[in-house]
């Protein structure tokens, strides 16, 4: 296997150490070490300053970190100052977070589970489990593949690389299909349930959800929807045993 | 639940431990979205259809959740296994509130459990700072592997309470039907609050609002159809 695919697989548990001081750093590191290897027989010194380099703090979307990985990768074959190699890094964690967020948790995301929904609505459920899962790892499989391989290829000139890239463009794309597809799911996802059991019942969880809704936007980070949630049910219980 | 019996439990337990490190650890292969974790449960419990009701119930809960940057999010995936496995076995119109309640009792306390174990990676790290400062490699590796082990043990644990509970909620909890019912009603009427919550909230007032209208409009033809 080589020193690539290694440190692909390894970007798969960027993630295993995350913690408040280094965020993915640990992670950035374990994943670097195959890519640093050939470092090691040409200029050790410089190999033992990469490590340390690749295992400092950094942040960002797990599914982009490949391109920062590649980048720092490169660069420190290229015997770029190991101060420009941290500047890139830094640089490199926002625009990647924000990205990373927009495409995959905000988009990607939304919007396979809101068509996976419609799709056990309509009784087609291990296909629409199944075709989630299929769909969304593909794409994460060939954007870790592509991450790498362009941070590789661009080394430092990756930020012009990620500009001029597709990422940009599938944002833009993903985002009104996950508005969609959450837009569809909520009421198929509503009358699944509903259907069956008597008109007061269906008004009563419509009176839940809506309470639910206004209630959780008032009061904002302090009532969450779990809260209400639990706060509903306790209030049911105790209503219930006294009586009303 | 069914019965709580080796040949279930085991299964379970492993799957709750997948599950828990799906979620931040590795490999984030989305088995942890409560829609999978919920169906398959189900199915180890014998009852599938218990555990796609779960599962798209805390789905709707799940979808309220951004998980960027340090935000700090309830785990959804070993309690959705768990409510699934208590929730098997019953008719659903029955068992869903009961299992909810107890899901999302453990979801926050999974939640809480993935700042311990942060805070413990962070320790970890702070003890192996001269070996990180040297740049030894098998420094990084330990680490890694380690906080790999704290998050399964996370998982593993968070998924045997949880059965434990489930297993007492089924031996003691009296609940009459009309309670049952109404406990269902509420955990139903609270994850549409959640769906609808977080598509409003993700949609702005730009393009994908337009979006989310068109998509509300085809649902409630699903809804009127299907």
């Amino acid at each position: 296997m080589n020193g690539r695919l290694r440190a692909m697989l390894r970007l798969f548990a960027v993630q295993g150490t995350w913690n408040y001081e280094r965020m993915l750093g640990v992670g950035m590191g374990y994943a670097a070490e195959p890519l640093l290897e050939d470092l090691k027989a040409v200029d050790p010194v410089r190999h033992g300053e990469a490590v340390v380099r690749s295992s400092e703090f950094f942040n960002c979307n797990p599914n982009l970190a490949g391109l920062a990985l590649g980048a720092t990768a490169r660069a420190e074959y290229e015997a770029v100052p190991g101060a420009q190699i941290v500047r890139l890094r830094t640089a490199l964690c926002s625009p990647l977070g924000a990205l990373g967020d927009e495409l995959f948790w905000a988009g990607l995301v939304p919007a396979l589970v809101g068509f996976a929904l419609v799709g056990v609505v309509l009784g087609v459920r291990w296909l629409a489990i199944v075709g989630f899962l299929v769909i969304y790892n593909a794409i994460r499989l060939w954007t870790s593949y592509w991450s790498l391989r362009t941070g590789m290829e661009t080394g430092m000139r990756v930020g012009a690389a990620i500009g001029s890239s597709w990422l940009p463009r599938a944002i833009e794309r993903v985002g009104p299909a996950a508005g969609f597809a959450l837009g569809a799911s909520i009421p198929a996802v509503a009358a699944w349930y509903l259907t069956g059991f008597g008109w007061a019942a269906v008004v009563g969880a419509s009176g839940v959800a809506v309470s639910g809704i206004a209630l959780t936007r008032w009061f904002g980070p302090t009532l969450t929807t779990v809260r209400f949630a639990l706060l509903a049910m306790i209030l049911l219980l105790l209503f219930g045993r006294i009586g009303l | 639940m069914t019965e709580f019996s080796p040949h279930i439990v085991v299964p379970l337990l492993v799957w709750g431990t997948l599950v828990g490190l799906d979620l931040v650890s590795v490999p984030q292969a989305m088995i942890s979205r409560p829609l999978v974790a919920g169906t398959v449960a189900g199915w180890l419990a014998g009852d599938m259809e218990a555990g796609v009701r779960i599962g798209v119930l805390f789905e709707l809960f799940a979808l309220d959740v951004l998980p960027v940057g340090a935000v700090r999010y309830p785990d959804y995936g070993p309690a959705t296994v768990v409510a699934a496995a208590l929730a098997a076995g019953t008719p659903w119109e029955l068992s869903l509130g009961v299992s909810a309640a107890l899901g999302l009792v453990l979801a926050v306390l999974g939640g809480l459990s993935l700042q311990v174990v942060r805070r413990w990676n962070a320790r970890a790290i702070q003890r192996k700072a001269a070996a990180l400062s040297a740049g030894e490699s098998s420094a990084i590796r330990r680490l890694q592997y380690g906080g790999l082990l704290r998050d399964a043990v996370r998982g593993f644990i968070l998924t045997l309470l949880g059965l434990v509970l489930a297993s007492t909620i089924t031996e003691s909890l009296l609940v009459d039907r009309r309670t049952a019912v109404a406990l269902t009603l509420v955990a139903i009427g609270a994850a549409l609050s959640a769906g609808a919550s977080a598509a409003f909230r993700s949609s702005g007032r730009g393009d994908r609002l337009k979006w989310l209208v068109g998509g509300l409009v085809v649902g409630t033809l699903i809804a009127v159809l299907a």
